[in-house]
């Protein structure tokens, strides 16, 4: 355990020092200034109200799960896989006294790490938005959905991080990984419209499975079956991910 | 035994795709609440259309402002298939306050139509039978797929929100409820946005004007469904709140519910004209409004005034006139011209004057003939017997020199 948290902390670390993670901090503090602005915005000139105190941060969540959270994933996976591959890092890394499973186990909760770190500072700052610029609309009941929602998005997004892993193993270059990574994305975007009774099985519609949380009547069962799905794909994909990291010649 | 690496990883992928195969096949195995409200819908649609003898559906819909209602709507439409007969009763208060009533009846035959303010029963007698009027599946129109696949994908993630409860007797109650933290903030926006322009734009001042903080606060819906899979009764409500000018909250409140009731029991009776004020009219089948009985009628000389505009004023500077010597069913033929008084030559440079051989239209019903001038310019004219006018489709529309244009030719009896 002790070699898998110096793994940890190494990779932590890395990602750090890269400033990705400060960008995607960064963009994600200007979705809620841009979002906010918007707002004030419509309700002055319609005079709608449009998000409540605790609908901004739900609003800010629908807009940011689907689009810069992912990107950044991918960004920040594609760096700690391609990327070190591409500047021969990696063969640093896997020279210490660490197993590869270890270090693919730690790079990936890193990623893990980097996710639920964005959620909450969006959760904070959305939440802290939404009580100074807008209509008071918070109840306990809303409050806690609304923490609930920020971080169950983790899961979908691990599962995310997880196919751009496998991809990265799979693709030499990081650029086509971001590049199919992104086409895959889209394309199940679609096929969610189309096929929209199979759509539960989609990563993409995965990423909107907090709303399940802020429904009256909690569906257990649905939930459940949600939770298992990326459970079993998770476990695909990490298990297809690191037999290709495994067999990878340096 | 310790595992080897490979089996371990074999293992635990196949553990994997059992767990998502699984769970993916038992997730879209179970219906949704939302998917059986459309299977319910669907089937009751088919029911009432295909199978059903005879039933009476209720459909009404009130607004209400702050408990105070601004608007309603009540129909009553009795269905019998057998007869193939349809009897509708309306009443409605719109929002400006104005109150309709309206009875109709409808049958292979003929067309009923009685109204509020005017005891007049107006009657139209069809000399070809149409087609079923009792009742059409909503389903098996043209576009209804692609419509089932947008409204799925707008509903998206709230189709969860529908939640079943079953009696033990077999029927079934689907309910949902959304509040503004559930309904998504873009659709909330629009649906706030609509419903302030329909207050805004009316100009009765019995109206509340939202003008602040307006959104939608909660959408609630309940349907039940009896124990032989046909909807009941289906009941929508949806409240908007909102701030007018002086900071007075505002609840509008819009309720709309349906019902199907006296199934295979319902009658339908032929209203009694006998002693009543009848406006008969006999046409061959409701495509054929604007069906031209008697071309004959458009024999002769059809004409309008060529007018300019001079210091403020209309002037007449000549006829536009067209003469028509012979037409019937298929073709017609005639002449067109154009004739300036003396003193105004000088708008006569656009003259025209040519003699034409119309053909009819080849679409059924349709009053249009059209012919193709010596310049070689395709052109049309339209016979109104119910105004007796022409109407010249000319390919320039716009006025030249000055001369204002115009394409109506009423019959000169002169």
């Amino acid at each position: 355990m002790a070699v898998f948290q110096a793994a940890l902390v190494n990779e932590l670390e890395k990602l750090y020092k890269k400033k990705k993670a400060l960008a995607a901090l960064l963009l994600s503090l200007a979705v809620i200034v841009i979002g906010q602005i918007i707002i004030v915005g419509v309700r002055s000139g319609f005079g709608l109200r449009t998000a409540g105190s605790m609908e901004f941060p739900m609003l800010v969540l629908s807009v940011v799960v689907n689009t810069i959270l992912p990107l950044f994933t991918a960004l920040v996976t594609i760096d700690s896989f391609s990327g070190e591959f591409a500047h021969n890092n990696m063969r640093i890394t896997l020279t210490r006294p660490v197993s590869r499973l270890k270090i693919f186990a730690a790079k990936i909760t890193a990623i893990s790490i980097f996710i639920l770190a964005t959620l909450l500072l969006l959760l904070f700052f959305s939440i802290m938005a939404g009580f100074i610029f807008n209509t008071n609309s918070a109840t306990l009941d809303s409050f806690v959905r609304t923490v609930f929602s920020y971080i169950v998005s983790l899961f979908p997004m691990v599962v995310l991080a997880l196919g751009i892993v496998l991809l990265t193993n799979l693709l030499k270059s990081g650029i086509s990984v971001f590049f199919v990574s992104i086409l895959i994305f889209l394309g199940l975007k679609v096929l969610g419209v189309f096929f929209s009774q199979y759509s539960s099985i989609l990563m993409t519609t995965q990423l909107d499975w907090y709303n399940l949380f802020l429904m009256k009547s909690f569906p257990l069962a649905k939930i459940m079956r949600q939770f298992l799905i990326m459970l079993g794909s998770s476990i695909m994909l990490f298990t297809a991910g690191f037999y290709l990291f495994d067999k990878k010649e340096l | 035994m310790k595992l080897t690496k490979k089996t371990t990883m074999v293992l635990s992928f196949t553990l994997g795709a059992m767990l998502l195969a699984t769970t993916a096949i038992a997730d879209i195995a179970a219906k949704s609440g939302y998917d059986q409200l459309k299977d319910a819908l669907k089937f009751t649609a088919a029911q009432c259309s295909d199978n059903l003898k005879s039933f009476t559906m209720d459909i009404s819909y009130d607004v209400k402002d702050n408990g105070k209602t601004l608007s309603f709507m009540n129909q009553t439409e009795k269905c019998d298939r057998t007869k193939t007969a349809r009897e509708e009763t309306t009443s409605e208060q719109t929002i400006n306050g104005n109150n309709y009533s309206r009875q109709t009846y409808f049958d292979k035959a003929t067309y009923i139509r009685l109204s509020n303010d005017d005891p007049t029963y107006y009657v139209t007698e069809y000399t070809q039978e149409r087609k079923d009027m009792a009742f059409s599946n909503p389903f098996k129109e043209n576009n209804a797929d692609d419509a089932e696949k947008i409204a799925d994908a707008i509903v998206g993630n709230l189709k969860d929100n529908v939640v079943v409860t079953e009696n033990p007797d077999g029927s079934k109650v689907l309910s949902g409820s959304l509040t503004e933290v559930q309904i998504p903030s873009l659709i909330n926006a629009l649906a706030s946005f609509e419903m302030k322009q329909q207050f805004n734009g009316q100009q009765d001042n019995n109206l509340p004007h939202l003008s602040k903080d307006v959104f939608v606060k909660t959408i609630d819906g309940t349907a039940k469904i009896n124990k032989d899979g046909v909807m009941e009764s289906i009941l929508g409500s949806a409240v908007v709140s909102g701030k007018d000018e002086q900071g007075t909250v505002h609840a509008i409140t819009i309720e709309v519910l349906a019902k199907l009731t006296n199934i295979n029991s319902t009658v339908v009776t032929k209203p009694d004209l006998s002693g009543k004020k009848v406006v008969k009219n006999v046409i061959k089948n409701e495509n054929s409004g604007p069906e031209i009985s008697n071309p004959q009628e458009f024999m002769g000389k059809f004409k309008n005034d060529i007018l300019i505009t001079k210091d403020g004023k209309f002037v007449k500077v000549g006829e536009r006139i067209i003469e028509i010597t012979q037409i019937d069913q298929t073709s017609a033929t005639g002449r067109y011209y154009e004739v300036y008084k003396t003193g105004f030559d000088q708008y006569a440079t656009t003259k025209r004057d040519f003699s034409f051989t119309a053909t009819k239209s080849k679409d059924k019903n349709s009053p249009e003939y059209k012919f193709r001038t010596d310049a070689g310019i395709n052109e049309a004219f339209f016979l109104d017997e119910h105004a007796g006018k022409i109407y010249l489709n000319e390919s320039t529309t716009f006025s030249e020199g000055g001369i204002i244009f115009d394409s109506t030719f009423s019959p000169d009896l002169e």
